[in-house]
């Protein structure tokens, strides 16, 4: 690609760069596009009425009939095509048979009839922000006091509580499996990393018995929080990894000066973990956020579904709210992008470890 | 607490009481490690010697259990509809896994080049993968419609005829496949990771001695990555065979208008392994459905054992 013998001169080896650059640069911006277009067209949709989401073929942007407001009422506006060939923009009052009753904006009190075939559509865009509006506040079950709301509140509480509870609980395990040399340490480990192994349909069936029949926990978010509270193989391990990178002689001088295990765990390891402590924060509220299968096992009334389940609602027997759901899904996503953005290294050190699955 | 079995092999070998320090540091680390224990036992242990147990009765829930031995495996093997599921996910085993692999390779490669503004075009080929799986569903659903959707509009500038994803059997793996390679940023990343630490002197060279870029690809690079793919490929089979949500909300959507929601449409073509054990799981059949659930642990952990020694042969670790 690059290979040039060097008779060439100068210039050319130069005009070759331009255009090698150049190639590459049109390479990454062409799939760049295809991957970016979708999250353009969620968008666009989410800002379009209900007739033109109907509309064959779609507009990219989001588009409807000009209107004009006449003594408080709203007329749709067309462009006439005379017969001469010239053109102008009439309100349309109304329609008879093959006619149609058009005015003249500017003077609306005389109309006249012209055929309907005479006239095009005018399509302005215009953004409809109130989709987003209607879909947070719309009723999903009449008379139940449930919205997108109430789904979005129910993710947040779930997440929090899953990242409280996964810190709590795998920060001192990780402690022990990385910095306490207890006789059988190594042969338990290797059963935390087995685990990483089960599929959750083996578990899936006791679980939810005993969560549901045994405690009674059926239809709550505790069978989705609760679990957390007692550790979980990928992060135990992540932190393992981190803890073990942390010098010895750093526990070792506060034994001296009579700390206790937990003393050195809490005052010196944790602060000292905070960055990968903050990928494991973002790396649960990721998966609690996004989690579809737990929430539709264990939730059944709809002022306790999730944002995952709540998407569903814009599903109707015979249609889809296309823009309300696209309005609902950009409130779905746009947290995580923004948590991204902030938070771009916690995102990838976490995905490099779980292999960047989701499901 | 429960002792670990493996203190006892060096106490019998040895025969010697541990000392004051270990005993010590038993108890603390056994407290330390104590929320993990508790989780392990009712969590996973608990939970896989019961559904081991119901997998040999036919269990349905409310009706009282009835020991069947081996009943729910042989109706397994011989349900149609099972091998079908069985069939469907092998499809996208063996399609999707490595179509999402070549294609995360070839973008990692296009976010390595020496091209300025690449952290940019970074964020743009990862975003997609961090859009909640649900959404990203509907939202190519909403993409592959067949008479509006972005999708069959761009075709037909080109005078193409958009299939019927959501109708057809032989169009809707498909569309689940298409949606996948839009959500591959993570594997990419982890691609890209991998590719930086392949060696720029050696790729330099082979380009001196006019090796071209497919050479450089097919005889540096790629056995360079080779760990990464191994991670990728293993990590990729075990998500297929859990494939779920995504094909769940497709059949939802191709069953509107419908009389009722059926699991597996169009004409059980989304029937995938897990799809189906849940079906099992939501009409009660506990035991069926338990039986499917340790078929698929089992094979996973062959699955991966034999990635692993297959990667003894076709992989190359650097130093």
């Amino acid at each position: 690609m690059a290979t040039y013998n060097s008779y060439q001169r100068p210039f050319s080896v130069k005009v070759r760069k331009f255009f090698e650059q150049f190639g590459k640069h049109a390479l990454i911006w062409t799939v760049g596009i295809l991957f970016f277009i979708p999250f353009i067209w969620m968008a666009s949709t989410s800002l379009k009425t209900k007739i033109d989401i109907g509309r064959i073929p779609p507009n990219f942007l989001p588009r409807e009939n000009k209107t004009v407001e006449i003594n408080g009422q709203s007329f749709p506006v067309f462009m006439l095509t005379s017969v001469d060939g010239t053109s102008k923009e009439v309100a349309v009052q109304g329609y008879e048979g093959s006619d149609a009753i058009v005015f003249d904006p500017a003077n609306p009190s005389s109309t006249m009839n012209v055929p309907k075939d005479t006239l095009t559509e005018i399509l302005i865009v215009k953004f409809h922000w109130e989709n987003y509006v209607n879909a947070m506040t719309r009723a999903s079950r009449p008379g139940m006091d449930v919205t997108f709301f109430t789904y979005l509140k129910n993710s947040l509480i779930i997440a929090f509580f899953c990242i409280i509870g996964t810190l709590l609980s795998c920060t001192p395990v990780a402690y022990g499996f990385a910095r306490i040399p207890f006789p059988g340490r190594d042969t338990l480990f290797i059963f935390v990393l087995a685990t990483m192994m089960l599929p959750f349909q083996v578990t899936m069936i006791p679980l939810f018995k005993l969560f549901n029949e045994t405690l009674r926990w059926g239809d709550t978010f505790l069978p989705l929080i609760v679990p957390t509270f007692f550790a979980n193989a990928w992060d135990i391990f992540l932190l393992r990894q981190f803890f073990r990178t942390i010098p010895s002689e750093m526990s070792d001088a506060a034994r001296v000066d009579g700390a206790n295990e937990w003393q050195i765990f809490t005052r010196i390891i944790i602060p000292l973990s905070i960055p990968v402590i903050s990928t494991i924060a973002v790396f649960t509220f990721l998966w609690a956020w996004n989690d579809f299968t737990g929430p539709l096992i264990y939730l059944q009334s709809h002022q306790n579904y999730t944002m995952a389940l709540g998407l569903q609602d814009f599903q109707g027997q015979r249609e889809i709210l296309w823009n309300q759901l696209m309005a609902a899904s950009v409130i779905f996503t746009v947290p995580i992008i923004v948590a991204f953005f902030f938070l771009q290294k916690q995102f990838i050190q976490g995905i490099k470890l779980t292999g960047g699955k989701e499901g | 607490m429960d002792q670990p079995a493996s203190i006892e092999t060096p106490l019998k070998k040895q025969r010697r009481k541990l000392t004051r320090m270990e005993r010590h540091n038993l108890r603390v680390g056994l407290l330390f490690i104590s929320p993990w224990i508790v989780g392990f036992l009712i969590f996973s242990l608990y939970p896989m010697v019961m559904s081991l147990y119901y997998s040999f009765t036919d269990f349905q829930g409310i009706l009282a259990s009835q020991q069947t031995w081996y009943a729910n495996y042989a109706a397994m093997f011989r349900d149609e509809r099972f091998w079908n599921a069985v069939k469907n996910t092998i499809y996208m085993v063996i399609i999707a896994v490595p179509l999402n692999l070549i294609f995360s390779l070839l973008c990692a490669i296009l976010l390595n080049l020496k091209v300025r503004g690449q952290s940019f075009y970074r964020v743009i080929f990862f975003l997609p993968s961090i859009v909640p799986a649900i959404a990203a569903t509907m939202l190519w659903i909403w993409i592959l419609k067949p008479d509006n959707g972005l999708l069959s509009t761009v075709l037909s500038w080109f005078g193409v005829h958009s299939p019927n994803w959501f109708l057809d059997p032989l169009w809707s793996k498909p569309a689940l496949i298409l949606m996948g390679i839009w959500g591959i940023g993570g594997t990419i990343i982890i691609y890209l990771s991998g590719l930086q630490d392949v060696s720029q002197t050696l790729l330099e060279s082979a380009e001196l001695d006019g090796a071209n870029w497919w050479n450089r690809l097919k005889n540096i690079t790629i056995p360079m990555v080779s760990p990464i793919t191994l991670f990728n490929l293993i990590t990729g089979v075990i998500f297929m065979f859990q494939y779920f949500s995504q094909a769940y909300v497709f059949a939802r959507f191709a069953s509107v208008g419908k009389a009722e929601i059926v699991v597996g449409r169009p004409m059980d073509s989304t029937l995938f392994y897990s799809v189906f054990l849940y079906d099992k799981f939501t009409n009660f059949r506990y035991g069926y459905a338990s039986a499917m659930a340790w078929v698929l642990f089992i094979v996973i952990l062959l699955c991966t054992i034999a990635l692993l020694k297959a990667s003894n042969r076709f992989t190359y670790y650097a130093g």
